[in-house]
């Protein structure tokens, strides 16, 4: 995530992906099943029925293979380390440790497939745990969809199967206790381009020389200590209530650090034109600011708006994509500042910033 | 001059709103204007949060004796005489107020009042009371209105897309010790931290969890809530907050076609599966189509999938407790 690329020189998208020939028919689920009703002390978890797991097709387009890493250590601007949670790209057996562990990024490693192919997301939990993948805003048959509730939470192995039918911006996350395991980090980009590939935002829509992810977040680091099952099964572990003291871009501190990381911050000439996937990965409201630049917002959501706005800010809530064509004209460095902030009040709790950089 | 009708709100009617525990189901509209009745008593009580916590409410209640957080929806005509008779049973002064149509100022505690007025623009609206604000409108005082245009069944103004069901979801975020301080007369001295979040006056329960699938405690099973369709049962969705926070409103299995947002309508609808909803009185209308979930393989038009905000602090009670929080349940049957 964060990572730009030059569209006119990228021939594949496969980078976090496999594509696979080998049959996965019968059945989604081969491994785990996890313990009646909970697991450990757990509460309101829903091991996968086998029964009713639905058969999925042999010949996928791309498979996604996903574990899980709850110990990815972030060391912020100022000196702390805050330990996030993740999910590994385990595609090639690389990192995989036999039980779903292997070392992930924060955020974890974006998703990008394009429109109208059949994925198959491949998820391992290996530990005595419980996790999902929600592929948000993708709208799949309902047991792939990664809702606990309504179909199951996994324990061993089990695979999401859709196929994307809009280009655009989305996201992946865990379903399971939702509000902690986000928080946590675990979430990561999910890009579908048109038939075509990148370099368009959608079929027939604007085309982009460069791109940037950027999925801001906020850190409430006093929610870092807690279990992947904090609070199931009732007791106030304060989830009510988020304090954040880190405001983030695309797992980069916004505090110093992402005004600069290669991974957030852009550097372009006159007259080229970028696109930004805003993504608003946190709880809480955000205002983007545009550094006096004027952005172009051609979809939200994964859905192409039936008419371009142009906007120096954009309001945002939690889970919300907008993505923006800018094509500055001039020389100059303009940041980009993203005030997270109080559902209550509105009172800016925090601003985390970046750079676009126009030579 | 038109013909005039009396019709009373609450009850179904050959030719008024179908009101009711159920919820509203369908409108039916009329070629005439009509006089719509309502009587609301004031009453207070408490109600036991998901984790056992008995928390204080007041609220409107369409019966002498009981508590109704949020109060009844009520739903009208574009050139209706509305009727309403508020009953305040409490030792406090309240109102009844909704913005922009008819405010009944104080009514002292153990007397009555009687208001009337004639909605002209179809929309969406929170009725609450506005004294001691924001207290008395938090814990509990407020409830859904809407305004029909006149003769139709199937759009939220002139010329909007067409829906065939519409509900409401009323949602509210609860700081017992807010509650608390209402209950024994004083001004909340806490910042707002609210511990029970719920969406049209329930939160989710489960399965497994005490309680699951029963429509009165239910919020995944309360029928003003879930949604329930065939592919094409185009469902217009009235969100009101009279809550503090502001909110994102996420569903799954389909995008949302945004059509208002605090009683403007939107140059263009967009297509969202997240919308924001204000908080102090926010409103946020959207239909949601009842399309076949576009990006499953093989293809299918049945399931079932969640609605939940997305500040997911929401999704919990009492500082815990995942899915007890203000979601409910989209069923494609």
């Amino acid at each position: 995530m964060g990572r730009r690329r030059r569209s006119r020189s990228t021939s594949t998208t496969t980078t976090t992906t496999t594509t696979t020939t080998s049959s996965m028919g019968g059945g989604g689920m081969d491994g785990g099943g996890g313990g009646g009703g909970g697991m450990g002390s757990a509460c309101y978890v829903y091991p996968v029925n086998n029964a009713s797991v639905p058969p999925l097709v042999s010949n996928p387009d791309v498979v996604i293979q996903r574990g899980i890493d709850m110990n990815i250590p972030m060391t912020m601007d100022d000196g702390r380390t805050v330990t996030m949670w993740g999910f590994s790209d385990t595609a090639g057996g690389g990192g995989m440790g036999g039980g779903g562990m292997g070392s992930a990024t924060f955020p974890s490693a974006p998703i990008r497939v394009r429109q109208g192919q059949i994925c198959h997301t491949r998820l391992n939990v290996g530990m005595m745990m419980f996790h999902t993948i929600h592929h948000h805003g993708i709208e799949p048959e309902y047991r792939s969809d990664g809702v606990g509730h309504l179909s199951w939470d996994v324990n061993g192995t089990y695979t999401y199967q859709w196929r994307p039918a809009h280009a655009g911006t989305y996201f992946y996350h865990c379903h399971t206790n939702t509000v902690l395991h986000a928080e946590m980090g675990m979430y990561g980009a999910l890009i579908v381009d048109p038939p075509s590939g990148p370099g368009r935002a959608f079929e027939g829509g604007p085309s982009y020389d460069l791109e940037a992810i950027w999925a801001v977040d906020e850190i409430d680091s006093s929610w870092h200590r807690l279990g992947w099952d904090a609070g199931t099964c009732g007791g106030d572990v304060g989830l009510n209530d988020l304090n954040p003291d880190y405001f983030v871009i695309s797992g980069v501190d916004g505090a110093q650090s992402a005004l600069t990381h290669q991974a957030v911050a852009v550097t372009m000439s006159r007259g080229q034109r970028l696109l930004v996937r805003y993504i608003c990965a946190g709880y809480l409201p955000q205002t983007i600011h545009f550094g006096g630049l004027t952005a172009q917002v051609v979809a939200s959501d994964g859905r192409p708006l039936p008419r371009s706005i142009q906007v120096t800010q954009l309001d945002a809530v939690s889970a919300e994509r907008y993505d923006c064509i800018i094509q500055p004209t001039r020389r100059g460095v303009h940041t980009i500042e993203i005030d997270i902030k109080h559902w209550v009040t509105g009172a800016v709790l925090g601003t985390a910033r970046t750079r676009i950089t126009v030579v | 001059m038109k013909r005039r009708l009396f019709l009373k709100a609450g009850a179904a009617s050959f030719s008024g709103a179908m009101l009711g525990s159920a919820g509203l189901i369908s409108w039916v509209p009329r070629s005439y204007a009509a006089t719509v009745q309502q009587t609301f008593y004031i009453n207070e009580g408490f109600v036991r949060q998901p984790d056992g916590v008995n928390v204080y409410f007041r609220g409107y209640s369409s019966s002498s004796n009981g508590l109704s957080v949020p109060g009844e929806h009520m739903i009208v005509q574009e050139g209706d005489t509305v009727r309403i008779t508020i009953v305040n049973n409490l030792g406090t002064s309240h109102s009844f107020k909704i913005d922009g149509l008819v405010d009944s100022g104080q009514i002292r505690g153990g007397s009555s009042r009687t208001i009337s007025f004639t909605p002209t623009k179809a929309g969406s609206y929170l009725y609450y009371d506005s004294l001691n604000a924001p207290y008395n409108r938090v814990t509990g005082l407020h409830g859904g209105f809407a305004v029909m245009p006149q003769g139709s069944s199937n759009r939220l103004y002139a010329n909007s897309p067409t829906f065939k069901i519409q509900k409401f979801w009323i949602f509210n975020e609860i700081d017992p010790a807010w509650n608390n301080s209402v209950r024994n007369r004083r001004t909340p001295s806490s910042a707002f931290k609210p511990r029970y979040f719920t969406i049209n006056g329930l939160s989710g329960r489960p399965p497994g969890a005490p309680g699951n699938g029963d429509p009165a405690i239910d919020s995944m099973h309360d029928h003003r809530s879930a949604l329930h369709g065939h592919v094409g049962d185009r469902t217009l969705i009235r969100m009101l907050n009279p809550g503090m926070a502001k909110h994102s409103v996420h569903t799954h299995a389909n995008h949302m076609e945004w059509l208002t947002r605090n009683g403007q309508i939107r140059p263009d609808i967009w297509k969202k599966d997240v919308v924001p909803l204000d908080g102090n009185k926010g409103v946020t209308d959207v239909i949601f189509p009842f399309e076949a979930p576009p990006d499953a393989w093989p293809r299918t038009s049945v399931g079932k999938y969640p609605m939940h905000l997305h500040d997911e602090m929401t999704q919990t009670a009492g500082g815990g407790l995942y899915m007890f929080g203000a979601m409910t349940d989209i069923f494609f049957e």
